[in-house]
Formats: C-alpha cells, sequence, structure tokens
C-alpha cells in the first residue's frame, strides 16, 4: 500500500463523474458531510492500518510514510484528511506509546476493524493550555467517576472509542491529568450526552461533537499508564502529530497551487494569458517555493523523529512554520485567483474550498502561538550550548529517500533537547560553500543570523520563556523555526542531485525575506531564480506531477 | 560541559541555594519569598517552562534527568535531596 | 469640533435605525447560512434615506460629502458587510451616469435611486473579469438605437436591479475607444431579449444577489447611450475613481467588527490563569489591528474627502486606497483570526459566529470593482509623474489642507476635473518632506519625529526606486512591490498629515494623547514597508515598549463598553452577551 495507491483509487479529480472527484467533494462539503464515498474508498484500502504499528498488524513503521499517505489524502479532501485520518491516528498514538500490552491489542482491534479512535482533549474554554482542562474524574471504588464537558472533537458521535483527557487531581503542576481509553460501550448511557454538532466555516464535512459527563463511571483499567501521567503522554504523542499534520496539509496547497496555474494557463487578460504577467508568475513561483521550503522542513522533521527523537522542538517548529507560510500561501494565491477563487460553482470552485479549509488545518491540534511557546523556554540553553558548537547531523537526517530505523514510540520525548544538529548545518554550509556563490552568501547570511539569535536569546528576560512572553520573544521563536527550515533546505539539497539549484536560491530568498533586512540575491538573480521556479512548476502541471519534494506522476 | 569544577563535591546547601537562585530568577520573585516546601506548580513555573529548569540543573550539576523531573519532583526541598543523591552517584574525577 | 461630532450624531443615527445588535447580528449568520438576502437591513438602509446620499444634490439628492457616505456605510459594514456591498452597488452603478450622463438621464437614474430602486453596474463577463478592453458583450448600432449580444457576469445586483449602467463594444475590439457606456432600463426591454442568470454561489457575501444579465438580440433606443460614442471606457474608469475609493468603507467596517469581536474575546479569555488581553503577546496583535485598521481608515477618509479637493489626483488616490484598505484589513482579519483560535471558524459557538462570516465576506473586496493587482497596475503606470512630483514637492495645499482635516466641511465635486492620470501626481505624498520638516520644529509626542523622519527617508528611497522601473505594458513584481510600498507611504503620509491637521482639537481624546495613534500607526506601516523595500525595520523608538499596552487597553475598553475604537471612529451600541460565547450549554 501506498500513496501511489491512493491516487490510483481516487482517479481523475476532474472527472465529474468521479464519485470521489471535485464534484462529489464539493457537493459533500455544501451539505457538511464526509463523503461517503471517500469514506468507503479509504475503509477499502485500509486506511486505518496505516495508523497501526506494524508489531500489532498494521503498517506504521515509518512517520515519514505515514505523512506520504496522508498528504495523498489531504491533497483530495482535506475533510477526509482530518476526518478520516488524521483524527485515528491522533487519539492512537497515545495509546502505542503509553498504552499497556492489552491496550494496544484492543486499539489495533478496532482500528483494523474500521473504527474510529476520537481525542477527546478539547475544552472552549481551555483550548491549547490543556493543563487547565476542568473535566475530572474522582476515585471510586473500581475506577474514577466522570464529570464535565468535552468539546469540538472530531468524529465523537461516530467513534466507538476514544482516549480522554481528564484532571485527576486537584493539586496544581503537571501531573494531576490523566488518559484514560475508553470505547463507548464502556460508558453508561444515562451519564454521557452527545452535545449537538459544532458547525464549523471550513473543514465542514468534519462532525465536532461534544460529550457531557455527569458522574459517569470509568473503569480503572481504562487509564492509559499512570494517575497523572496525562500531559506526559499527550506531548509525547504530540510529536508524532506535530510533525505528520503540517507534513500532510501540504497536500491541500499543492492542490490549491494546481488549481491556480490551471486557472492562469486559461483565463486570458489583456491580449494574453493571464499566466502571461509577470505578476502572476511571480507570485506562483514564490509559493511554490515556500511548498518546497516546508516539504523539506516536514521530511526532516520526520526523519528526526526515528533518528533523533530527543529533538522534540523540530516538531513544534514545523508545525508553526507550516501553517504561517499556508495560511500566507493561500493569501497570496487568493489575489491570483480574483474572482474564481472566490466562487463555489465553475472550475475553480475547489479552490474557495481549500482556501476555508486551511485555518482549521493550520489552527487545529495546536495553535501557531502555543507553538511558539513550546519553543522558547529550550532557546536560551541550545543557544547557549549547542548553536555554531555542535556539528551538523549525520547526512542520514537529510536524505529523505533514505532507509529508518522502525519509529520507536518509546523514544518519543517530552522536551529539554541538548543538541541542535539542524542548526549546526547552517555553519557547515557557510564555511564549506565558497561566499561569492549565491548558495554560500546565504550561508553567512543564515549563520549570522544564527549568531544574532543567539544574543537575542541570551537577552530573554525569565519572563520571555513562558506564555507571558514579549512580542520579541515570540519573534526569535519564530525566526528560529525560519533557521531550521533554511538549514533543512540547504542539506536536504546538498543530498539530491535531482533538485534544481534554482529552486533552493529561490527557497532561501523566501525563507531570507522572513527574516527582513537587506536581500541577499540580487534583483536580477532573483527574478532569473523566480522565472525557473516558475518553468519547474508549469512543467510539472502539465505532466501531471506532483508540486512537492517528490514530484509523483498522479492522475489528476 | 558543565559548570561543576570537575572533583569538587557540591554540598546539599550549595544546590539549595542555587535552586532558589534559579527559581527567583525564572519566577522572577526575591530568593527570599520561595519557600522551599511548597510546590514549584503553585509559583507558576508552568509544564513547559519547567523543562527550563531542568536543562540549567544538567548543565549545572552534570547529571542527567528526565525533563519531568520537576514535575515528579516539585518542591526545592525535595529536589535537593533528589539531586544531591545524583551528584554524590557521580563518579569523581 | 462640531462638524465631526454632526458626522457622528448621523452615525448613531443610523446605528439607532438598523435596531437591535443581537438581533442583526445573529439575522446576518443565518441570513448568509441559508444564502438569503439581507433584505431587512437594506430596507433599514433605504428608510434611513442612504439612497438619498447616493444622488449628488443637483439630481434632488441630499448630500454629496463622500466623508460622510464612508462613515455610514462603515458604520453599517460593521454590522453587516454583506447588506453594504448590496446597498452600496447602487452607488456605483450610477456613478458614471452622473460623470456623463446627459440630465435627462441623470434624471432618470436620480429618480429610480430616490425611489430605491436598486442599480447594477454591468463590466465583468466570464472569463476575463478584470480586463475591461476585452468585452465581448457588442453594442451595435442599428436605425433606432442599439442591438446589444452577449453575458455579463458576475455582476452584484444584475437581477434585483431595475436599471442597468452597461460597458458594450461599439467599435474596434481591444481599442479604449471601442467600448460604449449604456443606461439600460430593464422594464423597457422586449421580454425574450434579455435575460437574468442564476445567483452564482460565492464563498462569502452569500446571500447577496450575485448573478448576471443575459442579451440576445435587446434593442435599446439611442438615447440610452451615456456620453459619445467610444467613451465608456473613459467614463467607466473615471467612475471607478470614485468607487474604488468609496469601497474601502466596506473593509473599514469589516475591520472594526472583527477587532472588536477579537478584544471582546481576549477580555474574556483566561489562560494559565490571566485574561488573555493583560498578555504581552495578545496586546501586541490587538494594538497592530487597530493601528492598520487606523492607518485604513485615515487613507479611506483623507482618499474620500480628495474626491472632493483633489478630484483631479483621483486617478492615484482611488488606486491606492483601494489596494491598501483591503490588503490591510484582510492582513489584520488572519492575525485576529489567529487570537480567536477555533471561535474563527466555528459558526455558532461565540458571537453567533460573526467572525467567520466576516473572515469570508470581506475576502471579496480586494476582489470587485478592481482587484489589489490591477490597482497596483494602474499605479505602476503613473510611477513617472509620481517620481518627478515628489522631486519637486508639488501639492495643491489648499486642497490637501482640506482633504486632510478630517471631520470638516467640503467642498461640492467638481466631477469634470476627473481625470485618467493626475498631472501633478499626489499631493499627499509629495508634501510629506515638507511635512516631516515642520513636525520637527515643533513640540511632538516622544519618538514621532524619529518615525516621520524614517518614514521620510523611506519615501525618498522608495522614489529613487520607482524611477528606475522601465515602463512596461506587464510590469515585473518588482514594480509591484514598489506600489505596495507607495500605498504603505501614501498611509503613513495621510496618518502624520491628519494627525497635524488635528491633534490641537483633540488633544484631550486618549487615543490622540502622547501620539498614541499615530505612533503605533507609524511604527506598523513603517514595519510593512521595510519588507517591501528589503530594507531593516527602523529601530524601537523612545517609549515605543509601551503603545502596545496602552493601546490594547484602549482597544478592549472600546470594544466593551462601545466607545469608538479608532480615532475617527464612532460609537458602537453593545450587545447583551459581549465576548461571550452564544451557543447555549
Amino acid at each position: 500500500m501506498s500513496a501511489e495507491k491512493l491516487d490510483a483509487l481516487f482517479g481523475d479529480l476532474r472527472d465529474a463523474d468521479n464519485p470521489v472527484g471535485h464534484a462529489a467533494i464539493l457537493a459533500a462539503d455544501e451539505r457538511h458531510e464526509m463523503l461517503a464515498e471517500g469514506e468507503r474508498l479509504l475503509d477499502a484500502y485500509g486506511m486505518n492500518a496505516e495508523f497501526v504499528p506494524a508489531a500489532y498488524g498494521g503498517r506504521l513503521v515509518r512517520a515519514d510514510r505515514l505523512a506520504e499517505v496522508q498528504r495523498a489524502v489531504w491533497r483530495h479532501d482535506p475533510c477526509l484528511g482530518l476526518g478520516y485520518g488524521f483524527s485515528s491516528l491522533l487519539g492512537s498514538v497515545n495509546i502505542w506509546s503509553a498504552g499497556t500490552h492489552e491496550q494496544r491489542t484492543k486499539a489495533a482491534e478496532i482500528l483494523l476493524g474500521g473504527g474510529r479512535i476520537a481525542v477527546v482533549f478539547h475544552e472552549l474554554d481551555h483550548g491549547n493550555d490543556f493543563a487547565h482542562a476542568e473535566c475530572a474524574a474522582v476515585p471510586s471504588d473500581d475506577g474514577w467517576r466522570l464529570t464535565g464537558r468535552k468539546e469540538t472533537v472530531a468524529n465523537l458521535r461516530r467513534a466507538e472509542a476514544m482516549v480522554l483527557f481528564a484532571r485527576t487531581s486537584e493539586v496544581a503542576g503537571s501531573r494531576s491529568h490523566s488518559q484514560f481509553f475508553l470505547t463507548r460501550a464502556e460508558l453508561p448511557a444515562d451519564r454521557v450526552l452527545d452535545l449537538p454538532r459544532f458547525p464549523t466555516s471550513g473543514l465542514n464535512g468534519v462532525q465536532l461533537g461534544g460529550l457531557r459527563f455527569t458522574d459517569c463511571p470509568v473503569p480503572g483499567t481504562a487509564m492509559l499508564g499512570r494517575p497523572g501521567q496525562g500531559i506526559e503522554n499527550a506531548l509525547r504523542a504530540f510529536q508524532l502529530s506535530r510533525a505528520v499534520l503540517p507534513a500532510s496539509v501540504l497536500g491541500s496547497l499543492d492542490t490549491a497551487l494546481r488549481l491556480a496555474l490551471e486557472c492562469v494557463h486559461e483565463r486570458r487578460l489583456y491580449g494574453g494569458f493571464a499566466a502571461d504577467l509577470p505578476y502572476v508568475r511571480a507570485v506562483l513561483a514564490r509559493v511554490f517555493a515556500d511548498l518546497l521550503a516546508i516539504d523539506a522542513f516536514c521530511g526532516v522533521g520526520l526523519r528526526a523523529l526515528h533518528l533523533a527523537p530527543e529533538a522534540t522542538l523540530y516538531a513544534p517548529a514545523v508545525k508553526y512554520l507550516t501553517s504561517r507560510i499556508l495560511m500566507e500561501a493561500f493569501e497570496d494565491l487568493r489575489a491570483v485567483m480574483g474572482a474564481q477563487g472566490y466562487l463555489r460553482e465553475g472550475s475553480y470552485a475547489m479552490f474557495q474550498k481549500l482556501l476555508r479549509d486551511a485555518a482549521p488545518a493550520a489552527f487545529s491540534h495546536i495553535s501557531l502561538s502555543a507553538c511558539l511557546v513550546l519553543i522558547l523556554p529550550q532557546l536560551p540553553r541550545l543557544a547557549r550550548k549547542s548553536w555554531l558548537a555542535d556539528q551538523a547531523a549525520a547526512r542520514q537526517l537529510f536524505d529523505l529517500d533514505a532507509d529508518l530505523p522502525p519509529l520507536d514510540f518509546d523514544r518519543l520525548a517530552v522536551g529539554m533537547p541538548s543538541g541542535d544538529g539542524l542548526i549546526g548545518v547552517l555553519a557547515e554550509t557557510a564555511e564549506r560553500e565558497s561566499a561569492g556563490s549565491p548558495v554560500g552568501r546565504f550561508a553567512v547570511r543564515f549563520r549570522d543570523e544564527v549568531l544574532a539569535l543567539r544574543d537575542q536569546c541570551a537577552a530573554l528576560a525569565p519572563s520571555d520563556l513562558t506564555i507571558g512572553a514579549s512580542p520579541e520573544a515570540y519573534a526569535v521563536a519564530g525566526r528560529y523555526t525560519v533557521l531550521l527550515a533554511a538549514a533543512a533546505a540547504l542539506a536536504v539539497w546538498r543530498g539530491d542531485d535531482r533538485q534544481q539549484e534554482a529552486a533552493l536560491l529561490g527557497i532561501l530568498d523566501r525563507l531570507s525575506g522572513r527574516l527582513g533586512g537587506a536581500p541577499v540575491l540580487t534583483p536580477d538573480e532573483r527574478a532569473s531564480a523566480e522565472q525557473a521556479l516558475f518553468d519547474i512548476a508549469v512543467e510539472r502541471f502539465q505532466d501531471r506531477r506532483l508540486l512537492d519534494l517528490s514530484a509523483r506522476r498522479v492522475s489528476g | 560541559m558543565t559548570d561543576r569544577e570537575v572533583g569538587v563535591r557540591v554540598s546539599g546547601e550549595d544546590i539549595e541555594r542555587w535552586l532558589m537562585e534559579r527559581l527567583a530568577y525564572y519566577l522572577e520573585t526575591p530568593v527570599g519569598e520561595i519557600d522551599p516546601e511548597v510546590s514549584l506548580a503553585e509559583y507558576g513555573l508552568e509544564s513547559v517552562y519547567a523543562f527550563a529548569l531542568c536543562g540549567d540543573i544538567e548543565d549545572k550539576l552534570g547529571v542527567t534527568v528526565e525533563p519531568t523531573l520537576v514535575w515528579d519532583i516539585d518542591t526545592v526541598a525535595a529536589l535537593t535531596v533528589h539531586l544531591a543523591g545524583l551528584v554524590a552517584e557521580l563518579p569523581s574525577a | 469640533m462640531t462638524a465631526t461630532r454632526a458626522g457622528a450624531g448621523i452615525e448613531a443615527a443610523l446605528d439607532e435605525a438598523l435596531g437591535m445588535l443581537d438581533e442583526t447580528a445573529r439575522r446576518s449568520v443565518e441570513l448568509d447560512e441559508n444564502e438569503q438576502f439581507p433584505a431587512d437591513l437594506c430596507s433599514r438602509l433605504d428608510a434611513f434615506g442612504l439612497p438619498a446620499r447616493y444622488v449628488p444634490t443637483e439630481w434632488g439628492g441630499t448630500s454629496s460629502d463622500h466623508e460622510e457616505l464612508i462613515r455610514l456605510w462603515r458604520t453599517a459594514a460593521r454590522r453587516d458587510i454583506s447588506a453594504v456591498t448590496a446597498h452600496a452597488k447602487t452607488y456605483l452603478g450610477a456613478a458614471p451616469v452622473w460623470i456623463a450622463g446627459n440630465p435627462e438621464q441623470a434624471r432618470v437614474i436620480a429618480d429610480a435611486v430616490l425611489s430605491g430602486a436598486p442599480v447594477a453596474w454591468a463590466l465583468s463577463e466570464p472569463g476575463h473579469g478584470a480586463d475591461l478592453l476585452s468585452g465581448s458583450v457588442t453594442a451595435t448600432a442599428e436605425p433606432d438605437g442599439y442591438r446589444v449580444d452577449g453575458v455579463k457576469w458576475p455582476i452584484n445586483n444584475a437581477t434585483r436591479s431595475s436599471h442597468v449602467t452597461l460597458l458594450a463594444r461599439t467599435g474596434q475590439e481591444g481599442s479604449g475607444r471601442g467600448q460604449s457606456l449604456f443606461l439600460v432600463d430593464k422594464s423597457a426591454l422586449q421580454p425574450g431579449t434579455w435575460r437574468s442568470l442564476p445567483k452564482v454561489r460565492t464563498h462569502g457575501i452569500r446571500g447577496i444577489d450575485i448573478s448576471g444579465i443575459e442579451f440576445d438580440g435587446a434593442l435599446l433606443p439611442a438615447d440610452a447611450l451615456v456620453g459619445p460614442e467610444g467613451s465608456g471606457l473613459e467614463t467607466v474608469l473615471l467612475a471607478l475613481q470614485l468607487t474604488r475609493t468609496m469601497c474601502t468603507a466596506l473593509s473599514l467596517g469589516a475591520g472594526e467588527h472583527a477587532l472588536r469581536l477579537a478584544a471582546r474575546f481576549t477580555a474574556a479569555r483566561v489562560i494559565q490563569n490571566r485574561p488573555l488581553a493583560e498578555r504581552p503577546f495578545p496586546a501586541s496583535v490587538l494594538a497592530r489591528s487597530a493601528a492598520l485598521l487606523t492607518a485604513a481608515e485615515a487613507t479611506s477618509l483623507v482618499a474620500g474627502r480628495s474626491i472632493h479637493s483633489l478630484t483631479a489626483e483621483m486617478s492615484v488616490t482611488s488606486a491606492v486606497a483601494k489596494a491598501l484598505a483591503p490588503t490591510l484589513v484582510d492582513a489584520t482579519l488572519g492575525e485576529l483570526a489567529e487570537l480567536l483560535g477555533a471561535r474563527s471558524f466555528l459558526s455558532d459557538v461565540y458571537e453567533h459566529g460573526a467572525f467567520q462570516k466576516v473572515w469570508r465576506d470581506h475576502q471579496v473586496v480586494a476582489v470587485f470593482d478592481g482587484s489589489t493587482p490591477v490597482n497596483r497596475a494602474a499605479l505602476v503606470q503613473q510611477f513617472p509623474r509620481l517620481v518627478r512630483g515628489f522631486a519637486t514637492g508639488t501639492a495643491d495645499a489648499g486642497g490637501l489642507a482640506e482633504a486632510v482635516s478630517v471631520g470638516s466641511p467640503v467642498r461640492p465635486v467638481d466631477r469634470g476635473a476627473l481625470t485618467m492620470l493626475s498631472r501633478q501626481g499626489c499631493s499627499v505624498v509629495q508634501a510629506l518632506p515638507a511635512l516631516v520638516e515642520s513636525i520637527g520644529s515643533r513640540p511632538t509626542p516622544t519618538g514621532l519625529v524619529d518615525q516621520a523622519v524614517a518614514l521620510g527617508a523611506m519615501a525618498e528611497y522608495l522614489h529613487g526606486r520607482m524611477a528606475e522601473v522601465a515602463p512596461a505594458a506587464r510590469p515585473a513584481m518588482a514594480a509591484y512591490e514598489l506600489a505596495a510600498a507607495y500605498e504603505l507611504c501614501y498611509a503613513g503620509a495621510a496618518c502624520l498629515h491628519v494627525w497635524a491637521a488635528g491633534e490641537r482639537e483633540h488633544a484631550a481624546e486618549p487615543l490622540w494623547q502622547d501620539g498614541l495613534w499615530v505612533r503605533a500607526a507609524l511604527r506598523a506601516l513603517l514595519a510593512r514597508l521595510a519588507v517591501f523595500l528589503r530594507v531593516p525595520v527602523p529601530a524601537a523608538g523612545p517609549g515605543d515598549d509601551r503603545l502596545d499596552g496602552a493601546l490594547a487597553r484602549l482597544v478592549v475598553d472600546a470594544a466593551t463598553t462601545g466607545a469608538p475604537i479608532t480615532p475617527f471612529g464612532a460609537p458602537a451600541p453593545r450587545t447583551l452577551q459581549q465576548g461571550e460565547d452564544s451557543r447555549e450549554r
């Protein structure tokens, strides 16, 4: 099973009669329903096996392969991506990393039998601040009794099982919450009430539900790990999910960019095609560069889960920068699409759906600012100990096609990395490349940025390491993610001679633009890099190949 | 890399004084206002923020600790006892 | 300042006429969801007498003060931008008739508008919306008039309108003189020779009448022709100078609506035991949003007043305003959405799900009536004159003083002074160096002089770069970026002019104290300018660290008490459940 197989099952998206093509996807979206045919297709493909480790009968061995398959789903329909795929993945990761053998076996049975596992963490009053979650379980004779509300949980009504996060101690701190793995059948119907669906604008088809528990008995055997291990379990599981989700979501940007390429080659403006306008070409080239940059960053982040799982900042960094770029890229594409990007009908109606889906996709799981809050407390130590001192990580991290040891859930970590093999790439590249070459100039620029960032990190006040950080401190964490992405792009390009240097220059130009200040490229160098990127994008589009690093041929 | 001079034993008192100073720094409060018997969470050392203190502990004392150390042992007094034990087990140079 | 108070009085009266905020908030989301026309709000706008303000006084209208109209549209748009998009279209459709129509045509359209009939403006065609030169609808001369064939689509009000101002080809394709404008009375058309096309389903503004009209041998009388044959494009381009400027009011309303929603949320939302609004980062988002909204308002109000007093510069002013305001507000809505998190897309949880609607609705503003790229291209074509005007410091001092005296009366509009290309460039920007100098030589709030100097330096650098742009039919991307920078420069200059003109009068108002609003606006604009110009962001000035907290506090206070949220704002009605989830638990 593979992304290619999945693509083949989906067939030609532009075929109006395709029951899982654009027309059908849009119609389901209008009805605020999941695409039933799409769910059947994913059932037939055996998607749930992608979420189950091989040891428990599934196909989950490599995080990057998992993300590749998920990206194929997101490329077709983000509602299926989140509502079918991600929801059960996120729920089950907690079980693979913290559950007993019996719990894992049970979860595998549910998933491989076509069932769903919902992630019952969220409370509307607390959002990402789940250490203050209120839904609480108190000990009883043979387990726990649960009272409180959980809200905006994907698939809740349709899920056979759930991983529930609840307060289990009144004490302040990070050991006061626990997770429970429950089937719906275990809960007495009179103690748990399904809340009405939470409708959304964006990811319309995904059914967000809620539950109200009233002194609801929960068996003691349902607990995942020990009492008080809830936050730790979640943070460890999130290391995987926060890397897989952004890598998957990129599929929707791939489709949006392909729609825009199609649109500008079809629409006539000012005596030519829109694609002839330098403005249009530059915008599309830049979005393409951003997509490639993020793909390289995601690819490295996913490989790091296998090769350097202690590097816990990469996942929130990937999630942050992908979400940031995704939102901006859709804005840029919207400007190019004009009215065509605003219509819910016609050849490009898919665009407005993808646009609407982008925000919940980017904000879901963890907000952008919460990603930065995770990164901030670690930065002063990394800056002091590691940056420009540690060597670059081994090549294996950056060769996206190379083998990987199987994913080890026990090694997923909660925090406190002591090294940073990605930032090391920047100093190494600056030393290696000739200072006159464009890549060399970029490398020097990025290394200088690391130096500046190191000083800024040393100057951070203690309060800047918390949610009460100053806007300048948030900006420091944001810049760090950009430098990581630049390092990833440089290292990935070095190891892959299929990728063109012009594309790398375009990517680095965009990333250095995020850092501000004087440009590294001359205007002519930029124009020629963007021209090359545009040409590559058009060629890929005409050859029906994906715009991500895989450049895989697809049916539509 | 550690700030601990190799071969010099750090006493429990040193550890406690140092921990109090670090906490005072992170919480932006005078050392005198920190009670070694009160939970750090009560002072507002939130979950992720606590990792920063664990990093300091590793760097200062040359020991390896779980990032969740401060979640589990969450008063200065208890931390001091625990860390003094870890330091005592370190091979001296 | 009496004029402003009178203005605010009108806004308050409109708010009163629009009804209870809770009712309209709930209702507008519901109608949008069901794709139903916001008929109630539109008839309240009618009853308030808004259509009479679309008609010049010489044709029986009640007002031709464009600042006032921008304020009124903003006031209504902060409740429901959809309803104003529908209603305001009548102003757009009628505008070319005031410019080029004969008295009889003006009387016809004035009567229609005053009676409350909607008017449409049929420019767009399938396949080449923005490209006015390539229109394929034809008007063929016949003995008694014209025969019209072809499709206009998608058109706001196409179905509901009684009259349509129609651009159709009467000459050579692609020629500037190949098109003519017609005033079409739909009720006078022979049945069977035309039909309305079905409502178009759109991403936002779902309820309003975006549809089309198809002509199939429809006969128009000879006197339907507006202006001489072949003058259609010119008339349209002149009318667009008015309409593009006025459309910015929609962005102002949407921005205010969203900012109030987000500010109330941050005040009520407690994370780690403290309200979000008290944390520095969310406070900085609120402050930046308010600063950019204020900059958009200063631009929009000065541009609207320029219709009266800098009329001959509107080819520049309108392109700047129409590109800038929706761009700043789209960016602001994106940032505020992040602040709101799930409540930005949950459609029935927070304050009736208003945010997701205003977010979708507003995205149309950058698309219609000339998209942002179209306006930037229009600006690029005027670079040579702007560069020359900046070098010589040319400015119409009297016109400029009137344009920046926000809240004071305006002179009547001389429509004959509208011109395709501004000869004197842009007084607002060209007077910036002199203004910077004069600000430097008088007592000024801390930090403002440095900011003014930084803006002046960036303007200087920008014009140097603009001078290097070679004229081209298809400008390079770099030229578009300079156009974007020019817009920001205009906004900064507008803020400074308005501040200098009003500081004494408003000294007691909290937003004006220590130059709070103008410093926050300039700081935000300079940061954006640095991005487009690829130069370092100016270092923080003295006192800059206190701007966020001070401004955010005023914004939150305004959002919860209903006080004006910007220095040019108006009081807003309050809801019963402010900042709370409206969904029942």
